[in-house]
């Protein structure tokens, strides 16, 4: 299969290198495997045989490389069906999910699988896209939209088929996780606690997306729509974020052997808000990490825990790019 | 719905076999049963019971055959789930609205505040509230916090 990365921000490059340490397994799959582009928004590079992975895994920039056509788009290679699955890994805009939207779109109309860690064109479109891709016998599959490594999408696709989903809960974003954390762990206030997180890397100098339950909203719509059957948009979420959490509030939390989380529910309602989570529950994890909890009616309780985001994320998109490759070429991959 | 009983029964053979007849007519099933025939007062022992009633016209229908039996009835009351939920509120919170709200059954049964600033007090509130009025309880206080402009926490799983 050819394969055509669109994007690439850090989990472009990140998914290069994954693809250049794991492409005996991918060649083993699929014996004609190869990654014939790779497009950011200024341009792309291109070859039908398939590029040096080795090469393309080592630049930081597309425009880095030698065979780089620069002022050129993702939507050339794809209108001229020069590939059979693109990974579409532009970055997130949930306010009309450009560009992504659009290449998604036009893969799936002209037959060409989909895999994606974006969230917006899931979180604006997810009917309209599933219907596309069934209408026109495409894989769209997308684990890496909603905490990352963890395999929700995959589990409930392969492992809980009879089940029906209740009630699904999960803290689903890592910086308000850490935030929430610190201010547990070691008693400090918001401010302090957000502020460390931004020198970390962990928090955006704007962190309006993440505090105040953008994010977590977003994930919720998908996985109300992917996973119950929903017809969600975002704006069906009671959303309220963690800007107002004091330090005296974790404290009177704390000494009652509960953290404040920010928590993500899908039952009869969408909301995202800070809640009271005994510290023995399963969802109580700390740090950057991500958990969901499942209750369902024959499985009962499942609970997963990983990292949300990250180049963990990787984990996802190739296990993505894998069932694609097995569910046309009809062969499992066999592990070395 | 489980109701709790209790009777106090002549001292004397079949007694409780009298007792436990109009029980089962009615299709109560029996959950526990005491009967404390070492403690008799004045010829009269008491039994506590826990039973299971399809209805509660059914517990009615027991409580009158009780009475026409001549059994005395000490005590009876419908055993109500509650559960106990904490909240906590930051912002100006007004306690005393809180408290005059009128959800059935709820109960205020510990809180503590801090307030390093007034504006800015925060409170733990713990409420014993039957388990059918929880989600009443909620929509109440998501009410109360929007009408003060207070954040409430409330628990993962109301």
């Amino acid at each position: 299969m050819r394969i055509l990365l669109v994007g690439f921000g850090f989990l472009g490059r990140e998914l290069a290198k994954a693809l250049r340490n794991k492409m005996s397994l991918l060649i083993r799959i699929d014996s004609d495997f190869r990654v014939v582009g790779a497009a950011d928004s200024k341009g792309y590079i291109y070859s039908e045989d398939g590029l040096n992975i080795e090469r393309l895994s080592g630049i930081t920039k597309l425009s880095e490389h030698e065979d780089y056509k620069s002022g050129r788009e993702a939507v050339e290679l794809i209108n001229r069906d020069l590939c059979d699955v693109i990974v579409e890994a532009t970055p997130t805009n949930i306010k009309n999910g450009e560009p992504g939207l659009t290449h998604i779109r036009l893969a799936l109309s002209r037959g060409i699988h989909v895999v994606t860690p974006n969230k917006g064109p899931l979180v604006l479109a997810f009917r309209e896209l599933m219907s596309l891709a069934e209408k026109n016998n495409c894989d769209l599959l997308y684990e890496g939209a909603v905490a990352g490594a963890i395999p929700i999408f995959s589990l409930a696709r392969e492992c809980l088929q009879g089940d029906k989903i209740i009630r699904l809960s999960g803290i689903l974003n890592g910086t308000t996780n850490y935030i929430l954390s610190r201010m547990f762990f070691e008693e400090i206030g918001f401010e302090i606690a957000l502020k460390e997180a931004q020198e970390k890397g962990i928090a955006e100098r704007d962190p309006s997306y993440d505090v105040d339950g953008i994010d977590t909203a977003c994930k919720i719509v998908i996985l109300a729509n992917a996973l119950m059957g929903r017809d969600a948009k975002i704006n069906d979420v009671e959303r309220s974020g963690i800007r107002g959490i004091t330090q005296e509030a974790m404290s009177l939390a704390k000494k009652s052997n509960y953290a404040i989380k920010l928590i993500g529910v899908v039952d009869k309602r969408l909301e995202v808000s800070p809640k009271l989570v005994p510290i023995n529950h399963p969802l109580c994890v700390h740090g950057t990490l991500n958990a969901i909890h499942l209750e369902t009616d024959l499985a009962g309780e499942i609970t997963l825990v990983g990292y949300g985001a990250g180049k963990e994320t990787v984990s996802a998109i190739l296990n993505d790019l894998i069932t694609v490759l097995r569910n046309r070429s009809g062969k499992s991959p066999k592990k070395s | 719905m489980k109701f709790n009983m209790t009777l106090a029964l002549a001292d004397k053979p079949g007694q409780l076999l009298r007792a436990l007849e109009p029980i089962a007519k009615n299709g109560g099933n029996i959950v526990s049963i005491i009967h404390e025939r070492d403690r008799p007062v004045e010829g009269y022992v008491p039994v506590s019971l826990v039973v299971d009633f399809p209805s509660h016209q059914s517990f009615r229908n027991t409580i009158n055959d009780f009475r026409s039996l001549g059994i005395m009835i000490i005590r009876s009351e419908e055993l109500v789930e509650k559960v106990r939920l904490t909240f906590i509120l930051i912002g100006g919170v007004d306690l005393k609205k809180i408290v005059e709200s009128k959800v059935e059954g709820a109960k205020i049964i510990g809180l503590e505040a801090s307030t390093p600033r007034l504006e800015e007090v925060t409170v733990k509130l713990d409420v014993e509230i039957p388990a059918e009025n929880v989600d009443e309880l909620m929509e109440e206080l998501k009410g109360l916090a929007r009408e003060q402009n207070v954040i409430l926490i409330s628990p993962i799983y109301p």
